[in-house]
């Protein structure tokens, strides 16, 4: 009973993974680019950065990274919590 | 097919052989080091699909920070499995 | 851990950290950034505490505490520096100032003096990552005593 649950969960990733593999749309062509055309045309202009993607990241995005820095300060301090010393 | 697209078929293969292999072995330190040649061949594959930027954090993060804390939390505990 | 190991840790050390200080210094040029030339510093620490035990980086914990918070509160400085306009508004790009030449447009090599406030704060967060992963890697080593096996 528990084999025949994990071949049909198997089967049932697997032939999902496969058809949305095989209805996949070509590489580098996403159905909505407006956002990319902008940031490859306008961001040397400025933020003037050679790297689209740090323009992105530290510039027009910045909230994300300040939320990622957030969540690694996070991380730090609940592994500093967790391992600290209770007694020498 | 060009010679780009066999090379990525054949790096997702090693991945996928990488990471059974990471759940196959009973021997925990060649277990880790399993995990990280898939996720070094992970790197690659970022690499190869055009995000370099990915790749290197995936290659420091992936690579050296889990594996270097894998091997700590062996190093402190033991290195079998038990079955 | 065995001569080899020692041996090859002491030569890769400076390559490793002048890589990641690479990664962060050209983060605005070539693909790279903060986070990940923090990382790649990181594993420095990683290869430090294998290699020779926690007790070699026993001192580095409140440091490496210190510096995650300096680059995380300079972070956030620097994204207050253009507040005039919005939150995160790159106020020395093309100012003519610190970083702040304009960047030539279309496919060229890269001027290292332009960016704004993108180089900065690309320092901030890779000082923060490298304290950051630094501190949980030697808060790692530390726990349950530092046995050099």
């Amino acid at each position: 009973m528990r084999r025949w649950a994990v071949v049909a969960a198997f089967l049932i990733v697997a032939g999902g993974l496969l058809l949305g593999g095989a209805r996949m749309r070509p590489f580098g062509a996403p159905r909505y680019d407006l956002m990319d055309r902008y940031f490859n045309a306008r961001s040397q202009a400025e933020v003037a950065t050679n790297n689209v993607v740090t323009a992105i990241v530290f510039d027009y995005r910045g909230y994300d990274t300040l939320g990622e820095a957030t969540v690694l300060f996070t991380a730090v301090v609940g592994v500093a919590l967790i391992l600290r010393r209770l007694k020498r | 097919m060009t010679i780009l697209a066999i090379l990525q078929v054949v790096v997702l293969i090693l991945i996928v052989a990488g990471s059974v292999l990471a759940v196959w072995l009973k021997d925990l330190l060649a277990s880790v080091i399993a995990l990280a040649g898939a996720s070094l061949l992970l790197a690659l594959q970022f690499y190869l699909l055009q995000a370099p930027d990915v790749a290197i954090a995936e290659a420091g993060v992936g690579a050296a920070l889990t594996t270097a804390i894998f091997v700590l939390a062996i190093r402190k505990t033991q290195r079998k499995e038990e079955e | 851990m065995s001569v080899v190991v020692k041996t090859i840790a002491r030569i890769l050390l400076p390559v490793i950290l002048v890589f990641g200080g690479y990664v962060i210094l050209h983060g605005h040029l070539t693909p790279g950034g903060g986070f990940q030339g923090g990382a790649v510093a990181a594993s420095a620490v990683a290869l430090l505490l294998v290699a020779f035990g926690p007790g070699s980086v026993k001192k580095l914990k409140a440091p490496f505490s210190i510096l995650e918070d300096l680059g995380g509160v300079a972070f956030v400085l620097l994204g207050f520096l253009g507040i005039g306009t919005t939150f995160f508004f790159n106020l020395l790009a093309g100012s003519g100032g610190l970083f702040g030449a304009a960047a030539p447009i279309g496919p060229n090599p890269g001027v290292l003096n332009t960016g704004g406030t993108v180089p900065l704060m690309n320092w901030a967060v890779g000082f923060k990552v490298l304290g950051g992963l630094g501190a949980v890697m030697v808060l790692f080593g530390l726990f349950g005593g530092d046995d050099d096996r």
